[in-house]
Parts: structure tokens; sequence; C-alpha cells
């Protein structure tokens, strides 16, 4: 029996900054220990996030005082457990399968890629993260989810907007403006596409849940498809920009992927190095332990994703980028009833379609100043701009 | 102990001793089984431990369970009638001598 100890001093602001050195003492140091500033517990090693992510029953998504429901303007299935989370995650699950990306996405991501590439121009040099990462992530999940009518800017915008509010624990007013002005504009493009996804069948998430037999409520297929914007751009987005990043600064690891034709390792790699989502919360439903640590009932821990894919333990010299790693499972998409609902479809645009693309398109291209590249997130984490000379 | 043998595409066949009461797939990531990812870990969620049951053994494992047979349309190599996902077949002393084999792609 021992209370957690406490991180007094730690902030917000440093885990935004650069979250990698902090969680490399705490997991040498206090791998389960208390953070005031984010009032929550985190947990650093990976057999502690794998273990209570897989345990819903003993460590709940179901968080009463979550600013997501308000930001939403609903319950999301992320904040279900058990049959409930189930049913409305399988409703939109079959839009995201291995069999609808071959028969729908596949030719329409290549040919979206394509034409995202053709726009950006030669011997220049271009902020990707700007000009390509965001955009193409944001064309790509529009056509998914069904929503073709709406602009990569406004895509873009709701997800940020979402994400802000979800992440508005101190309640301030403002972000809540914000994102009830952006739910009515997808209130009423959805009530808007409706009729054409009920008339015309087809495999989008919103097609496939308004046509289910059994449909779940229309104000939960909305909130759905709010979740997959607001969770469905920022992290192709990131991934795409971190795995360009971690190429562009190992020419010599670039050239062997080109060579063993090895993208998704990169794909896989890129996403470990930097996780994408770094951190997710659960409840405690009652007093608990972890390794003889006491986890009262209600506290609220923090799996740290993003540490548990350097963890010592399970990897040699984690810190830095290797494609060629000896593989080793890694939890960026999480694990238990809430993996990551996208990761196939992930794995296939931005690690089949998008990065041999473009080292096609590009193949001389490269990152002339590393240390302009901006880093940035806690929860969510990648890179904010990435200058790149097209060649 | 009972034996379970796990036969890749390309035909290699490795047989371990599998504890009662875990799943297939928890014997086959605690002996470094490839093919099986299980990314999940057993939830149901992710069919990346899917595996076709031997046809000798037709039967002879049970049933899908509640969502199981959702998933498996969701898998990455095509849903046959002797598919499962490996976290939903309990090693029991029936089952003592299975075969599954494993998957082109799982994820």
């Amino acid at each position: 029996m021992a209370v957690a100890p406490v991180d007094e001093t730690l902030t917000l602001a440093d885990l935004t900054r650069d979250p990698y050195p902090i969680y490399r003492r705490m997991r040498a140091e206090t791998p389960i220990v208390r953070v005031p500033a984010a009032n929550r517990i985190f947990l650093t090693k990976a057999k502690h996030t794998k273990m209570v992510k897989e345990d819903p029953e003993l460590y709940s998504s179901d968080d009463p005082v979550t600013p997501m429901q308000r930001a939403f303007q609903a319950h999301t299935l992320m904040r279900k457990d058990g049959v409930e989370h189930r049913r409305e995650r399988m409703a939109m699950q079959p839009s995201f399968s291995p069999k609808v990306v071959k028969s729908d996405w596949s030719t329409l991501y290549t040919d979206i890629a394509r034409d995202y590439l053709d726009r950006l121009p030669r011997g220049e040099t271009v902020d990707l993260f700007t000009a390509l990462c965001g955009p193409v992530a944001a064309r790509i999940l529009a056509h998914m989810l069904g929503l073709d009518e709406a602009s990569d800017a406004d895509m873009m915008r709701w997800s940020q907007i979402l994400i802000d509010g979800a992440g508005n624990f101190g309640f301030d007013e403002e972000p809540f403006a914000r994102s009830d002005a952006a739910n009515a504009e997808m209130n009423a493009l959805f009530d808007k596409l409706a009729p054409r996804h009920r008339a015309e069948p087809n495999n989008s998430a919103f097609s496939v849940m308004v046509n289910a037999r059994d449909p779940i409520p229309t104000s939960q297929i909305y909130a759905n498809i709010k979740i997959a914007i607001g969770g469905g751009i920022n992290e192709p987005r990131d991934a795409l920009a971190t795995i360009v990043y971690g190429l562009l600064t190992n020419p010599e690891q670039l050239e062997e992927v080109r060579r063993q034709g090895a993208w998704l390792d990169a794909f896989e790699e890129g996403i470990r190095w930097v996780a994408p989502i770094q951190a997710s919360s659960r409840r405690a439903v009652r007093d608990l332990q972890i390794d003889g640590i006491d986890i009262p009932e209600g506290v609220t821990l923090m799996t740290i994703q993003a540490s548990a894919n350097r963890d010592e333990e399970l990897y040699e010299d984690g810190e830095a980028f290797n494609v060629f790693r000896k593989k080793v499972p890694h939890q960026a998409f999480g694990s238990g009833p809430h993996h990551c609902a996208g990761a196939h479809i992930a794995r296939r645009t931005v690690g089949e379609i998008m990065l041999p693309m473009l080292f096609e398109r590009f193949p001389d291209m490269s990152l002339e100043r590393p240390e302009d590249v901006v880093w940035s997130g806690f929860g969510f984490r990648g890179p904010l701009n990435l200058p790149v000379r097209l060649n | 102990m009972v034996q379970i043998t796990f036969v890749q595409p390309d035909g290699n066949r490795t047989t371990i001793d599998a504890a009662i009461g875990d799943s297939v797939m928890q014997t086959a990531l605690a002996n470094g089984v490839d093919g099986i990812f299980a990314e999940c870990g057993g939830a149901m969620m992710c069919a990346t431990c899917h595996c076709y049951v031997d046809e000798a053994w037709a039967g002879r494992t049970g049933k899908r369970e509640d969502g199981e047979e959702d998933m498996l349309e969701c898998a990455a190599s095509e849903m046959r009638e002797t598919s499962r996902l490996s976290c939903q077949l309990k090693v029991s002393q029936d089952i003592d001598g299975l075969v599954v084999h494993l998957p082109e792609e799982q994820a």
C-alpha cells in the first residue's frame, strides 16, 4: 500500500513543449505519478497503460465531468463502455473495413493524393504540413464519412474547434461558444445530406449508419460523425508529417525504405516514435492498486501511450526513430475496446498511398533546417510546420 | 496443458503447449507465434487475431460469440466458414490438438 508520488512542479506547458525527457524520467523514477497540473495520475509504463485500457470493467471510459460532452453536445462513443459502446462503434465500422477500403477508398484516395501532389510547386520550399498533410487528411476523411460537400477548410476548422472544446478542462466560455457554432454548422450540413444518403446508399459512414437495419438514434449518428471529424484529421496529418520528418532527417533509413518498399514499416515506426494521440483518460470504478500504488475510486488515470511506446522494457533506444528496429507492438492505436477504429484505414492511406507517392513525386526533397520544425502537444502531438524543399 | 498447432500461410507449423483457460490468441502471443497481432488485446474490436479453424475441427470449437461475426467481416483477409477471432477461442481439454491456420494478412 502506497500513495502515488506527486509531481508538484510539472506544468501542462512543459508537457506540451517536450514531454519525452519528462516521461523518460518518470519511467525510471516514478512510473505511476500524480500530476496536479493535469488533475490525474499518470501511467507511463507500457504494461500499465495496456492493462488499464484492456480492463474497461475496472477502468471506465465514462468520465462524468468530461468537457467532451459539452463540446460535442452529446455523450459520444469515446466515453461509453460495454454493449452501448460496441453498438455505436459497429454502426460505422464497415466503412473503415479492409473490404470497403479495397472496393471504394483505395482508388479514390490514390486519385485524391495525386491531385493534392499536383498542386505542389517544384523547386521551392513549401510547408508540407499546411500545404499537404492537413488538406489531404481532411479530403480523405470527408469522403469516408459521406461529407463530400464539406470543404477542406471547414473540415479542418471543425476538427480543431471540437478538439479545443474537448480539451477545455477549465470550462471556459469561449471555446464552447465556438464549438456550439461549429455544431450548428455541422448539424445543418448533416440534415441536408441525410436524404441523399438514404436515397443513394453507399459505403460512407453516414450512409452505412442511416441505412442500417436497426439504426442508432440520429443524435448519436451525428455525434459519432463529429467524433470522426474531431479524431480523423489530426492523426493522419500528424502521422504523415512525423514520418516525413523522421525519414528526411535519417536519409540512410529513407534510402533503405525506398529500396525495400518498407513504407508500412516507416509508418509504424513514425507513430510509435511520436504517437499522434499521446494520452487517454480512464476512471477507476473502485479503489484499486497498480503495482502496489493506491488508485482511489473515481480518480482519473492518464494512460500515456507516448511514453509506453518508448518504454525501455520493450524498446532498445526507443527515443530514436529507427524504421528497422526489432518489431515490437506499439500502443499508438491504443488497446482494448477503444482500439482505434481507423487503424487499418490509416495504414492503407498514409503508409501505402501517401508516403510512397510523395517520395516518388519528389525524390530529392529535403528538410534543410530541421531545427525550424516546431513540435507541440500533450494530448495530441506532432510538428506544427514542415518546411521542405520539393525536388 | 493441451497442444495447439498454428499453421502459417506458407505451411510452416508450430505446436505449442497451451494453458487451460487462456485464449488461443494469448497462447500465440505468449509464445511469439507470428501472424497474430491482437491489437485490441482481446476486446473483439480489431480483427487482427483472425484465424481459420482447421476443417477437421469444424464444429468442435463452439459458436462465434455475439459481435464476433461483425468484426470478422472487417478482417483484412477474407472471412470463411471456419473464421474465428482467436481471442474468443478458449483453451480447454476439449480442444487438445486443435489446428488453426493463420491468414495472409492481419492488418
